[in-house]
């Protein structure tokens, strides 16, 4: 990878208050990859995102997307600039607006863009990938089940046209059948589309699968990279991460 | 009783008037400003002076207490409620800044403004009579007019910024979710100044339509701010719908006591039914926390 990477955390420490989060993490996606970050409960996985997306200010090292600095100490670009730069998120727990329409979610995804035609085309195009959201267009996001609030989450992520999409844990808490379509949808989002995907999950399994590299956290720091089809048959990851 | 009815639509106009602009600054804060009240006292006051001293027309005067309150709203909350809300772990803390805002607010103005009652010149004279006066008929001002058609405006005009422009989607999404709106691209804190200056510009306002019904003077605040938290509490704190119905309820309420009941019995009979009603609904008519 001598090409500047899509997404680079460089020796990246985060903090909360006392809690050392992320110590000395380092971490290179390439355009188009598809990276997964597993690790157990509390292992920093979200602080990872966190730091990428600026919700959280770093204590050490940098954050770089498309080689520009947006998290640093000298440097530090506010969250919500984000997007305009082509980065998207689905936050762990899902987020969507609970008081909104499917529809008014989906286009709270597309705030930050201003062509009214590309809008209702990916409006369009969400509502093909996911059927179920257009037969509940008007329904209010807290009245959804949690695998459809997922899609929610996933379709607003994709309204902001991103070109690298983060998730955190969107199999967690979801009923098989859903985690089998978003899968599916995942793969389809990165292959046709070209979106570069940061996948956290605690599902070891799905995520290795789905992903062509992946770090494993382990109390905040690395502990472990590499392909995730060597990670697969790695013993450690064996025994802890896929229960073998 | 056409009449009293007519009363109750112009104070429920006015009312929500006034519980929009607090339960605005709740939802997308969740901070209960205690100093509202004092805020549609400064209104009064702005109308008082431009208008009722200064002689400049009321549809200027009438604008310049919203933004007077407007901006007053906006160094508050840089001021104020930021530093205490980016410091503090505790709802308590800026609970009390509110309460300290108000009274700042209201001493302020007895200092300024003295505790003389002010009153303004009609904005606009004439009189509507519909029906014979002493068989039920109706009497109205053209100014009271004036004042409901204008609160039923901004109301009208609230709404729709809320629902249909981009700083009012900003407005749904962070009062619904901050976080999940600063990941679409929403630039929460302005949206969050541009919410408590609303919330402010409202009370203003609400002030300056009825000092020209009822005068002001420096000490209405915490009355107002009462009638205020009534309303919300009746429809739920944050919700819109739910302001104005409160607002109406109130407004109705208060006509219809004052016509049957003497002076203060009006008022205790509203907090009994407050108390009992919140006994059974604790989260307003619309049952939900914020929205
Ligand atoms: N807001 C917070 N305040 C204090 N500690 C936190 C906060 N968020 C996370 N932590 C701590 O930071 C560590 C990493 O958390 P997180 O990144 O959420 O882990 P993961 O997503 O892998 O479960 C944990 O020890 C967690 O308890
Ligand atoms: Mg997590």
């Amino acid at each position: 990878m001598s090409e500047t990477p899509h997404l680079e955390l460089k020796n990246v420490s985060l903090r909360y208050g006392e809690v050392r989060a992320l110590e000395d993490v380092s971490i290179r996606v390439g355009r188009g990859q598809v990276v997964a970050l597993i690790g157990a409960n509390g292992a920093g996985k979200s602080s990872v995102l966190r730091a990428v997306t600026g919700l959280r200010k770093v204590a050490a090292g940098e954050v770089r997307i498309d080689g520009n600095q947006t998290n640093s100490l000298q440097h530090q670009q506010p969250a919500h600039a984000l997007v305009a730069q082509g980065v998207a998120m689905v936050p762990e727990g899902r987020h969507i607006f609970p008081y909104m329409s499917i529809k008014d979610n989906l286009l709270m995804g597309a705030y930050s863009r201003k062509d009214k035609a590309g809008i209702a085309s990916d409006l369009e195009r969400v509502c093909e990938r996911f059927p179920l959201l257009k037969q509940r267009f008007q329904q209010q996001g807290s009245s959804l089940s949690g695998g459809e609030q997922q899609m929610v989450a996933i379709g607003r992520a994709l309204m902001a046209k991103p070109r690298l999409l983060l998730l955190d844990e969107p199999s967690l808490g979801i009923a098989p059948q859903i985690i089998r379509i978003i899968a599916r949808s995942l793969i389809e989002i990165n292959t046709k589309e070209g979106i570069t995907i940061v996948l956290v999950e605690q599902n070891s399994r799905m995520a290795l699968a789905l992903s062509s590299y992946a770090y494993v956290l382990e109390t905040g720091h690395v502990a472990l990279e590499g392909p995730s089809s060597e990670l697969m048959t790695n013993e450690h990851v064996k025994r802890l991460y896929l229960g073998a | 009783m056409l009449q009293v009815l007519i009363n109750g639509a112009l104070l429920g106009a006015v009312y929500a008037l006034i519980a929009l602009g607090l339960t605005m600054v709740f939802s997308i804060m969740r901070v209960v400003n205690f100093a509202h009240g004092q805020m549609y006292m400064l209104g009064g006051f702005v109308v008082y002076y431009l208008y009722g001293q200064y002689g400049l027309p009321f549809y200027l005067a009438l604008p310049a207490a919203g933004i007077v309150l407007g901006l007053i709203g906006v160094a508050f909350n840089r001021f104020f409620f930021q530093p205490v809300l980016a410091t503090s772990t505790r709802e308590e803390n800026s609970m009390l800044m509110a309460v300290g805002t108000a009274l700042l607010l209201e001493n302020l103005a007895l200092t300024l403004f003295g505790e003389k009652q002010r009153g303004v010149p009609e904005v606009v004279e004439g009189i509507f009579i519909w029906g014979d006066v002493a068989e039920g008929g109706v009497v109205l001002t053209y100014s009271n007019m004036l004042v409901m058609g204008v609160a039923v405006l901004a109301i009208v005009a609230l709404l729709g910024f809320v629902q249909y422009t981009r700083p009012g989607r900003a407005l749904r999404a962070v009062a619904q979710d901050k976080e999940a709106a600063c990941l679409q691209g929403v630039d929460v804190k302005t949206t969050t100044t541009l919410g408590f200056a609303i919330g402010a510009a409202l009370a203003g306002i609400a002030g300056g339509l009825l000092v020209t019904i009822y005068g002001v003077n420096a000490g209405v605040g915490s009355n107002i701010s009462t009638k205020a938290f009534i309303m919300v509490m009746i429809g739920g704190a944050g919700v819109t719908k739910g302001a104005i119905l409160g607002g109406l309820l109130l407004g109705f309420a208060e006509a219809i006591g004052y016509d049957i009941f003497p002076g203060s019995v009006t008022y205790l009979i509203i907090f009994v039914a407050m108390i009992i009603f919140l006994l059974f609904k604790p989260n307003g008519m619309f049952g939900k926390p914020w929205g």
